[in-house]
């Protein structure tokens, strides 16, 4: 059927299709144009839109941070800090600057809100230096006492007895300082304390068990296990070991340090000091480990199991100063002397061959005065300001003062006093030099 | 006295020279989003959306909103576009789907609204007598009466001239749909002319034979 021969209602809706059709004209470029304009602006209102839709969203985050920030630190606010430390005192009372004052002869106890207690023997002396939420500090400045520390790990307790001080990590020990005999002894029942002072071998980690005492005047270092139950105590005196200076503080604290450092870098490739072990999945600890946590014995045992001169020839730089330190402790005089002069020997370069002297010369002290004399005339020539430059003049002096007398000393205390006026041989110096 | 400039309203000049660039060009830098894509993809396209509209719905002034509706889809939806060698199908599909969402909103305001479908009457510029803008009126009244998507493809194929597959491509019907809806529309449209006498009238004068 065709359009034409439609009827007429067909016809009609034709004509009317036309005439929408044709009525209908192409755009013009006027049109156009100001539509694609229209489109362009739209579009940017949209970016607009969602940058500021954007800065919106950026905002409303800002404000949760800042809300959740104060929120934060109002919580903390709230959460309760840990008490503050607080202390009663029986059998006397505190004076001025904390000193406590024993009111009979019972001792003074102070019981800490913490736990911890604290009892100065009959005629100590001593005092709460501070005491505060991050620790306490107590000085014994004469007499014995002893400390039950609570454990924890938000405080820190340290006990400090003349020179030395022992970093208390939640253990119970006895303390002494004698001033006139400056003798300090620790006796450890419990836990660990590192003990710092005028000790050549840096700090001493002390285990459970362990006796420490420390003779300054004769430079004597004695650490015995001190088993209650057990056989007497091997409390033999040890060979002297080298009280540090006054005036080198830092240097005397850092060779546990460094050692520890060292072993941890040089122990994993280095000979096991039991090679036929050496195949155990296990990493044995090293000398310089067993040195830090006071096992000499284990140091001694493992070297006599090895062979000593295949250790002196084989063991580490590391390894030889353990082995000095050990023998020392444990009065292995051939031994330490042994260990130090094959550090000399195959390690010529290196800083600790350089210590070595100067631990030659504590050694020799026990055998041969003028010899020692030498390791720390030695000693100074290499290392004027090395770490035991003051302890090595001041060695020179006492041992010049027994075996050539008092003439031949005093120049070597004038020249320590010069450099050293404030050292632990500075009484001994200005005492050789006629002052009062 | 200094003079002071006149304001001149900016406009966007997109340039014309890319008469050259083909559908697939222009897919890829509607894709990239670049500017001259979007401008030369009106002037290509927007003529062929502004008259469909127009003649569909009778009004200029929805066809320029619905071609703005639809040129700002394809603006956003470019990258999805996987064939680029059809950008001239996906603009029909989307002319297409604004014309049938725009004539099923007018349905469905002639329902709620007191506006009658003649007020929306607003052919082009061509200056037409009165009594052919009369009829005009009278059939875009009739085309409101029909469902939107007869009316659609009514307008497809007869305002249009599209052929019944290309309605179905674009309207994603079937062909046999687009032929029903298409008999439907035009019996209906047939049936309402015979019934208006104002109409049938004019036509028995054998005026539009001439």
């Amino acid at each position: 059927m065709t359009r034409h021969d439609e009827p007429t209602d067909f016809r009609a809706l034709n004509a009317l299709t036309k005439l929408a059709r044709d009525t209908v004209e192409r755009p013009s470029a006027a049109q156009l144009d100001r539509g694609l304009n229209l489109i362009f602006a739209t579009v940017h209102q949209g970016r607009r839109a969602k940058v500021v839709r954007f800065s919106l969203v950026a905002l409303f985050v800002a404000a949760c941070a800042m809300i959740g920030l104060q929120l934060t630190s109002f919580l903390r606010a709230r959460t309760p800090e840990p008490a503050a430390l607080a202390y009663r005192v029986e059998g006397g009372s505190v004076l001025a600057g904390g000193y406590l004052h024993d009111s009979g002869d019972g001792g003074v106890r102070l019981f800490f809100n913490e736990g911890t207690k604290v009892n100065l023997m009959p005629g100590a002396r001593g005092r709460v230096r501070s005491l505060d939420k991050e620790g306490t500090r107590v000085v014994i400045d004469q007499g014995t006492a002893s400390f039950d520390v609570a454990r924890s790990k938000e405080r820190r307790w340290l006990v400090e007895a003349g020179p030395f001080s022992v970093a208390v990590k939640g253990t119970f020990f006895t303390v002494s300082w004698d001033p006139p005999s400056e003798h300090f002894e620790l006796r450890l029942q419990h836990g660990s304390v590192i003990v710092s002072g005028p000790i050549a071998s840096g700090d001493i980690e002390l285990r459970a068990g362990q006796r420490l005492v420390v003779n300054l005047p004769k430079s004597e270092t004695l650490i015995t296990e001190d088993h209650a139950n057990g056989p007497a105590a091997s409390s033999s005196r040890l060979p002297p070991t080298t009280p540090s200076d006054g005036a080198s503080a830092v240097s005397p604290l850092t060779p546990r340090q460094a050692t520890a450092a060292d072993a941890a870098e040089t122990s994993p490739s280095s000979p096991g000091p039991i090679s036929s072990s050496a195949n155990k999945v296990e990493r044995k600890p090293s000398w310089a480990e067993h040195l830090a946590h006071g096992r000499w014995d284990r140091i001694l045992e493992e070297v006599e199991s090895r062979g000593i001169d295949t250790t002196l020839q084989t063991a580490t730089s590391e390894e030889l100063f353990a082995v000095a330190d050990a023998a020392r402790y444990r009065r292995r005089t051939d031994l330490a002397r042994s260990a130090l002069l094959a550090q000399r020997q195959r390690f010529p370069g290196s800083a600790r061959s350089v210590d070595a002297l100067f631990l030659l010369g504590r050694v020799e002290e026990s055998r041969d005065r003028a010899r020692a004399i030498s390791w720390y005339d030695e000693y100074l020539e290499r290392a004027a300001s090395g770490g035991y430059a003051a302890e090595a003049l001041g060695r020179k002096m006492v041992l010049t003062n027994e075996l050539k007398g008092r003439a031949l000393a005093r120049p070597i205390a004038e020249e320590y006093l010069r450099h050293f006026p404030k050292g632990s041989y500075a009484g001994a110096a200005r005492t050789l030099r006629g002052e009062p | 006295m200094s003079k002071r400039p006149s304001q001149v309203s900016l406009s966007l000049v997109v340039s014309t020279n890319r008469r050259d660039v083909t559908d697939v060009e222009l897919a890829q830098g509607l894709a990239a989003g670049e500017a001259w894509a979007m401008g030369v993809t009106w002037h290509r396209f927007a003529p062929m959306v502004l008259t469909m509209a127009e003649r569909s719905l009778g009004s200029r002034s929805d066809a320029e909103d619905l071609a703005q509706d639809v040129f700002l889809s394809l603006l956003r939806k470019a990258k999805t576009l996987r064939e680029p060698e059809k950008l001239r199908s996906f603009v029909y599909s989307f002319a297409v789907f604004a014309l049938k969402s725009e004539l099923r909103r007018r349905k469905l305001r002639g329902w709620l609204s007191i506006l009658t479908p003649e007020a929306l009457l607003e052919l082009g510029h061509r200056s037409l007598d009165v009594e052919s803008r009369d009829l005009l009126r009278r059939f875009y009244t009739l085309l409101d009466r029909l469902s939107a998507r007869d009316r659609l493809v009514f307008s497809l194929k007869e305002l249009e001239s599209m052929t019944i597959e290309e309605i179905a491509e674009v309207m994603d019907i079937s062909v046999s749909t687009v032929k029903r809806s298409l008999a439907h529309a035009l019996a209906r449209l047939s049936r309402w002319i015979a019934a208006d006498p104002g109409l049938a009238d004019v036509f028995d004068t054998r005026r539009w034979q001439r």
